[in-house]
């Protein structure tokens, strides 16, 4: 079996190591570029949203590339992600393409555990046992080198050194077979990072959180590298969501992801009554406690017509003035431009720096609750 | 009497002559907003996101047009509308509704905001918490809720008979609001015409004569019958549906079902399938429509996609080009099947 997915930021790493540890052979797509969503929005309806539009170009190339498994998770969604595995897959067939869909959710437990029956040797529920670990393993290692990779870079000396320093550490831990290797290339890894060099006496780095529809935040191709960016202006990020969030919190096995969702929902619940089934919750509550914890403004990055978050752009301009902090919404789409997206955002850093002189940092704001 | 706002958008088309006769059997006034029109529009564009769907930049726009002249607006929260197994939702927008209002629009009366949510809570719980909050209690809110049901079951018998929306309204609710026999309004729809043709899509904009730019009146002066989905009963739907799967946006489930019972049905000679430009639900079932269900048998299936930039032009030419279509696939196919 030949197994291929989408691309979701870094998590290939924990994934192919999942796929891989169950004897299957993985196939990972190339991570996707403007030219990837170009090929998928040419497939794809028109006004679907955008991360359809690059799941589809990414698994158009991992047929090229010779998968003939695709794998996606599908099912009972409020939202249009339920529907993207079923109406993609039928998308490629159309085009031609032969293959065996494995739409994790709609297909029931049953069928995808048994799936690799005939590719995992020895024990099957051993055989998961031993994936689930090492994805376990990987998904905490990249997650380590994410957090470690944003808090330096504002700070580096040589512009780009910490992405290449975290480039390099990712393949480190994307190569390890074995857990005591993965555990090794994670040191490897950080010390790869400690070694970037820092211009410690800079200012303060501003900091702004970054929130919005989920694949918008963590999937560089969609966001124009939007971590980087800021993090080479100088700027701290906080993303509210991470791969690691994305990959565990369907799983419920994480009791500090559950109780952060718990949060989030109550915080936004005087702004967002029911579940809408996007992120709405984690970018309503999310704006919220960026201003309570004196963050300098709020980044929201949805896609084109993404509907909970169209619900939480029209909801957020109330957030800004109630709780006082600058947000800055970018909406993306395949037609945005890279240089129309830099210099908003340099306006927008420029604003929080005025208004960073004008008032001590890390001010507590009093707000209602 | 208090004077309660309803917008003539989104779920008005459904539960209109329900709510009606509820609040007026709460002691309410019922005032409506006026028809789309171009400035109704416009305003409802311009308090809106841009990127959001065209329904919900028209609901804006009638809730605009209500604001100074009522004490209160009555918006609608439609969470699940169906019970039955499996989680069912409607589109978020339709949920998050009145949150949205009440955050980006500054000035307005208090809102009534009516929760529907089958699958927690039936709609008599719904509506005895809003005669409770009228201060009516026992008998007479039961006597109001009893009234009101009957008028919606009156309203949707007319729907089915093909009756158009603002018809059916007025026809259920110019005898008294509930114990007459609206039915007498029902015209045989079909007749006439020499193509059938089905639209289907959202009520609320197959049937909002501005932004369809009169669709269905348009396919009749070109001499077709038309059938709205409003017209295939839910058990229709259901079993079609048995075939298609997996899908948890109710209104898109009557739209796949009805789209697969017109698609099968060897009387009909066109679908159109017609969408909202940026609704999300739609951006996935009329590729599910177009790819699952139809097939080398099926009737000519097209695909409108209409928004507030869409000009009366645009749509005419389409329709035509689609009436053209089957009328020349028709001459071509000598034998045609008999029905
Ligand atoms: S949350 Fe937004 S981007 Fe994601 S499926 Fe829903 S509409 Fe699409
Ligand atoms: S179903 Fe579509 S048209 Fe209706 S409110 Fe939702 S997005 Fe808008």
């Amino acid at each position: 079996m030949k197994v291929s997915f989408p691309h979701m930021g870094n998590a290939y790493i924990a994934l192919s190591s999942l796929l891989s540890n169950l004897g299957a052979e993985v196939i990972v797509p190339p991570r996707p570029t403007r030219k990837t969503i170009d090929i998928g929005a040419l497939h794809a309806p028109e006004f679907v949203c955008l991360p359809f539009k690059v799941n589809l170009g990414d698994n158009l190339r991992s047929l090229q590339m010779g998968a003939d498994t695709l794998a996606m998770v599908s099912g009972m969604w409020a939202c249009r992600f339920g529907y993207y595995g079923r109406v993609q897959h039928q998308i490629l067939r159309d085009a031609g393409f032969e293959f065996d869909s494995i739409l994790l959710g709609r297909d029931g437990i049953g069928y995808v555990y048994n799936k690799f029956r005939p590719t995992v040797e020895g024990n099957l529920t051993l055989g998961w046992f031993r994936a689930f670990r090492h994805f376990k393993r990987k998904a905490e290692a990249v997650d380590k080198l994410e957090i470690k990779s944003r808090q330096i870079r504002p700070f580096e000396g040589r512009r780009g050194s910490t992405s290449r320093a975290l480039t390099e550490g990712l393949s480190l831990i994307h190569e390890a077979p074995s857990l005591e290797q993965i555990d090794a290339a994670l040191s490897g890894a950080l010390g790869l990072l400690e070694d970037v060099e820092l211009d410690r006496d800079r200012e303060e780095p501003l900091r702004i959180a970054v929130l919005g529809e989920i694949y918008a935040v963590l999937e560089p191709s969609l966001n124009f590298d939007i971590e980087r960016r800021l993090g080479e202006m100088g700027v701290m990020s906080y993303p509210v969501m991470s791969v690691y969030k994305w990959l565990f919190r369907p799983l419920k096995t994480d009791p500090r992801i559950t109780i952060d969702e718990y949060r989030a929902r109550r915080i936004a619940k005087p702004y967002i009554a029911y579940v809408l089934g996007g992120e709405e919750h984690q970018t309503i509550a999310g704006t919220i406690n960026a201003a309570r914890s004196g963050y300098d403004g709020v980044l929201h990055l949805y896609p084109f017509t993404c509907m909970p978050e169209n619900i939480c752009r029209t909801i957020l301009p109330r957030i800004e003035s109630e709780f006082d902090i600058p947000v800055l919404n970018l909406c993306l789409d395949e037609h945005a431009s890279p240089t129309g997206v830099a210099t908003r955002l340099e306006a927008f850093v420029d604003l929080l720096r005025q208004r960073r002189r004008k008032r001590p940092p890390a001010r507590i704001m009093k707000a209602r609750s | 009497m208090v004077k309660v706002g309803i917008p003539r958008a989104l779920s008005y088309y459904r539960y209109f002559p329900f709510w009606k006769s509820l609040l007026e059997g709460l002691g309410a006034e019922v005032v409506v907003s006026r028809h789309t029109g171009k400035h109704l529009l416009e305003d409802g564009v311009r308090h809106c996101v841009d990127d959001i769907c065209v329904p919900v930049k028209l609901f804006y726009g009638h809730v605009l047009d209500l604001v100074d002249k009522v004490d209160y607006l009555f918006i609608s929260r439609l969470v699940s509308v169906e019970k039955g197994e499996g989680d069912t939702y409607t589109c978020p927008k339709l949920i998050g509704l009145p949150d949205m209002i009440k955050s980006s629009l500054s000035g307005l009366p208090p809102i009534i905001d009516f929760v529907v949510d089958v699958q927690n809570m039936p709609l008599k719980s719904s509506a005895k918490r809003l005669a409770g909050s009228f201060g009516v209690t026992g008998a007479r809110a039961k006597r109001a809720l009893g009234g009101a049901l009957e008028v919606e079951r009156l309203y949707q018998a007319e729907l089915l008979n093909g009756v158009p929306p603002e018809e059916a309204i007025e026809a259920v609710l110019s005898n008294g609001g509930g114990n007459g026999s609206g039915s007498r309004a029902g015209p045989e729809r079909t007749g006439g015409g020499d193509l059938n043709i089905a639209l289907v899509g959202h009520e609320y904009l197959v049937f909002d004569p501005f932004i369809s730019n009169n669709l269905p009146r348009k396919l009749e002066r070109l001499g077709a019958n038309v059938s709205f989905i409003t017209q295939v009963p839910s058990a229709v739907v259901e079993e079609e549906l048995a075939r298609y799967p997996g899908i948890s946006w109710s209104y898109e489930k009557e739209l796949l079902g009805a789209a697969s019972h017109f698609l099968s049905r060897d009387d009909i000679d066109g679908v159109m399938l017609v969408i909202g430009f940026a609704c999300g639900p739609d951006s996935i079932i009329s590729e599910i429509i177009t790819r699952e269900v139809r097939t080398e048998k099926s009737p000519p299936l097209m695909t409108l996609v209409l928004d507030e930039h869409t000009g009366e032009a645009g749509v005419a030419t389409r329709v035509e080009a689609f009436v053209d279509l089957i009328r020349r696939s028709r001459t071509r196919t000598t034998a045609p099947d008999p029905n």
